[in-house]
């Protein structure tokens, strides 16, 4: 497998998730949009073992594989909420979600070197980058549906403002996880927990923006509020995964270089 | 949309903590956490952690001290956290620097003073909090009381134990024992064993073969990874194939070959046939990446193009130790990243290596780290992530739970 072969993938899981986006508005029946988005994310989760095989290392090393798991994760998401909650536009948005990310991979490739750094090579490494993009998954399509209801005319409900505090639970509890499992492995690896290195710093500063969504959510009486922490708070997550690669304070102080 | 008076009291609190923090910094520069070593950091946590049960239990008497555990101390200390910890994200941490970000401790944000009195207001607000879910324990917060008790050990831990933990290099040269090491100030410290270094090894990746631009000093983005002899690989327009692969080479001065060498020193070296997939040139000859015994081969194969070889990345490397201790017993043990060696309170960690020499390296670099709130630390943390895995299973039950009881 290698990278040349990502479209040909990609093609086959964007017509499944695409199929199944259509499905969930035409057909009454749930489990057939659910099936074909599901099939395309196995497309797509094929793909990423394969480059594993391949790569005879876990393909996460590298921003685009990285994007990989996200395009994958957001799939799931998607597909997960849909068959909680029967949201029809929810496989509409993980779609546009993930193929936007497979664009990116498609026109900025990047060789997928065979090297992995000894400190990466670790039982940790495999569940902390797995969870944390997850969670930014999860943390992904709560921002598109806050979005969409703070932007419509229509008051959201109280059911789909419960929609969006079981998303931020679930994503914040894989993005505890992730920096948990960050942490025991900084121990294990350095001696030392926490660095206050600038990934972490702004890891810190979205996992607090979360908790404070959620502690402040439940006495809440303007659901403006909500959203603007929503959608603040996945601003900084973006600086966490990737702005602090152009931020001039964290040039060269960061172990987290991919 | 009106602030309620007990958010505008609580964010005028924090304010106020702020403002505190930057006056101290200014008249006295950073937080000196050197007091807190054992067993004074232990003592003065016991003295906070009680301070805090008195208050918890004091509240009914004396009301205004709910201020410190109630929503709106709860939301201010996070938010406080979160402009904090961005501020944090914003300014480059360095000791050196001048101006108005230098006097108010933001360059050196972990010993600022007003970073560490909000830190303290949040773990004092967090601490309370767990002190309320002890006492009014819930089957259905379980995931919060055990994030609470977990995030609050960290905090007390990170806080009261940060004097208490030592660092300590040394450089260990084959089979000469170290007892002496230096600490992050640069002062030398003695430890409570002697390490002596028995043998040092290191595996490392196939050799990659790149097209470096002498003239603009770059080198291709594409390589090509000698995994066996006939790999090939397209680089700029070039088809590159090892033709025969030598993992340990060296090559005499009057020769033009390398030849297998079994010795200290040895270089990896490539024959290699580099094919223009134009015009069809070609071009073959001897590359290797050097060491410190023999000098780089280059191939040139156009005008200001050379096929290199980078010095080879390391896969693992591994300390094999030997741990004399003060009752006088051995132990030994193999280092490597990611797999310290755990003598009482102190761990000993794979740091580096001789760098020019590589695989070839007689030193190794070891970090010793005592850290004596690993244990707690470690506890909090796997409650923690136990806490993470109940909040995502229990995540769509709330509803239901609602549902129910409506």
């Amino acid at each position: 497998m290698s990278w040349e072969q990502l479209i040909w993938f990609a093609a086959a899981a964007t017509l499944c998730w695409v199929t199944g986006a259509v499905l969930a508005f035409r057909s009454k029946q749930t489990w057939l949009a659910a099936t074909a988005s599901l099939m395309g994310s196995m497309i797509f989760f094929a793909y990423i073992v394969g480059m594993w095989i391949a790569l005879e290392r876990p393909p996460m090393r590298t921003m685009g594989e990285t994007r990989l798991w996200y395009s994958f994760f957001l799939s799931i998401a998607g597909a997960a909420v849909f068959i909680r909650w029967k949201y029809k536009w929810i496989l509409s948005f993980s779609t546009m979600m993930s193929v936007v990310f497979i664009c990116i991979n498609l026109f900025k490739p990047e060789i997928h070197s065979k090297s992995l750094m000894p400190a990466l090579q670790s039982v940790w490494f495999v569940p902390h980058v797995i969870v944390y993009m997850f969670a930014y998954a999860m943390m992904g399509a709560v921002t598109l549906f806050a979005l969409y209801l703070w932007l419509r005319k229509r008051e959201a409900t109280a059911e789909e403002l419960g929609v969006c505090d079981n998303l931020v639970r679930i994503g914040w509890a894989f993005l505890t996880l992730g920096m948990i499992m960050g942490a025991l492995w900084a121990k294990q690896a350095w001696g030392d927990y926490w660095t206050w290195d600038p990934k972490e710093t702004w890891a810190a500063a979205t996992w607090l923006s979360y908790l404070l969504y959620l502690h402040l959510r439940p006495h809440l009486k303007d659901n403006n509020i909500a959203f603007a922490l929503l959608c603040f708070s996945f601003l900084l997550l973006q600086m966490c995964w990737y702005g602090i690669n152009y931020l001039p304070s964290a040039q060269g102080a960061s172990v987290h270089v991919y | 949309m009106t602030l309620q008076w007990g958010y505008k009291r609580a964010f005028l609190r924090c304010a106020l903590l702020f403002v505190a923090g930057t006056t101290l910094q200014m008249a006295f520069g950073d937080v000196n956490n050197g007091f807190l070593r054992y067993p004074w950091g232990l003592i003065i946590a016991i003295n906070y952690v009680y301070l805090l049960v008195l208050i918890h239990f004091q509240q009914e008497r004396w009301p205004w001290l709910k201020r410190l555990s109630d929503h709106y101390a709860c939301i201010s200390s996070l938010a406080a956290m979160i402009v904090m910890t961005i501020i944090f994200g914003l300014t480059r941490q360095d000791p050196a620097t001048e101006g108005l970000i230098g006097a108010v401790g933001f360059s050196r944000m972990t010993s600022s003073w007003p970073f560490n009195i909000l830190l303290l207001y949040f773990t004092t607000t967090t601490g309370l909090a767990v002190m309320d879910d002890l006492h009014h324990l819930r089957r259905r917060r379980v995931a919060a009381v055990m994030s609470h008790l977990a995030v609050f050990v960290v905090l007390v831990a990170g806080i009261f134990g940060s004097g208490d933990k030592l660092r300590v290099s040394i450089t260990t040269q084959l089979d000469k024992a170290v007892h002496v090491g230096l600490d992050r100030a640069g002062r030398q410290t003695q430890l409570p064993f002697a390490v002596t270094l028995k043998e040092f090894s290191m595996d490392e990746y196939p050799p990659k073969l790149y097209i470096l631009n002498t003239a603009t000093e770059t080198s291709s983005r594409d390589f090509l990874s000698v995994e066996e002899v006939g790999a090939t690989a397209v680089v700029d327009g070039w088809e590159l194939t090892a033709v025969q692969y030598l993992d340990m080479a060296g090559r005499m001065p009057e020769q033009s070959d390398y030849l297998e060498m079994n010795h200290v020193g040895a270089a990896p070296a490539v024959y290699v046939r580099a094919k223009n997939s134009r015009s069809g040139e070609q071009r073959e000859g001897w590359v290797s990446c050097g060491s410190f015994i023999f000098e780089p081969s280059y191939l040139f194969i156009a005008d200001n193009l050379a096929v290199a070889m980078p010095r080879r990345e390391a896969k693992r490397y591994l300390s094999r130790v030997e741990v004399l201790n003060e009752k006088g017993e051995k132990e030994n043990f193999n280092i490597e990243v990611n797999h310290p060696a755990k003598i009482g309170s102190w761990h000993i960690y794979q740091v580096g290596y001789d760098t020019s020499r590589g695989r070839w390296s007689t030193i190794s670099v070891l970090e010793c780290v005592r850290d004596g709130w690993y244990s707690a630390v470690h506890i909090a943390l796997w409650t923690m992530l136990a806490a993470g895995v109940v909040m995502f299973v229990t995540a769509g039950g709330r509803k239901r739970g609602k549902e129910e009881k409506r």
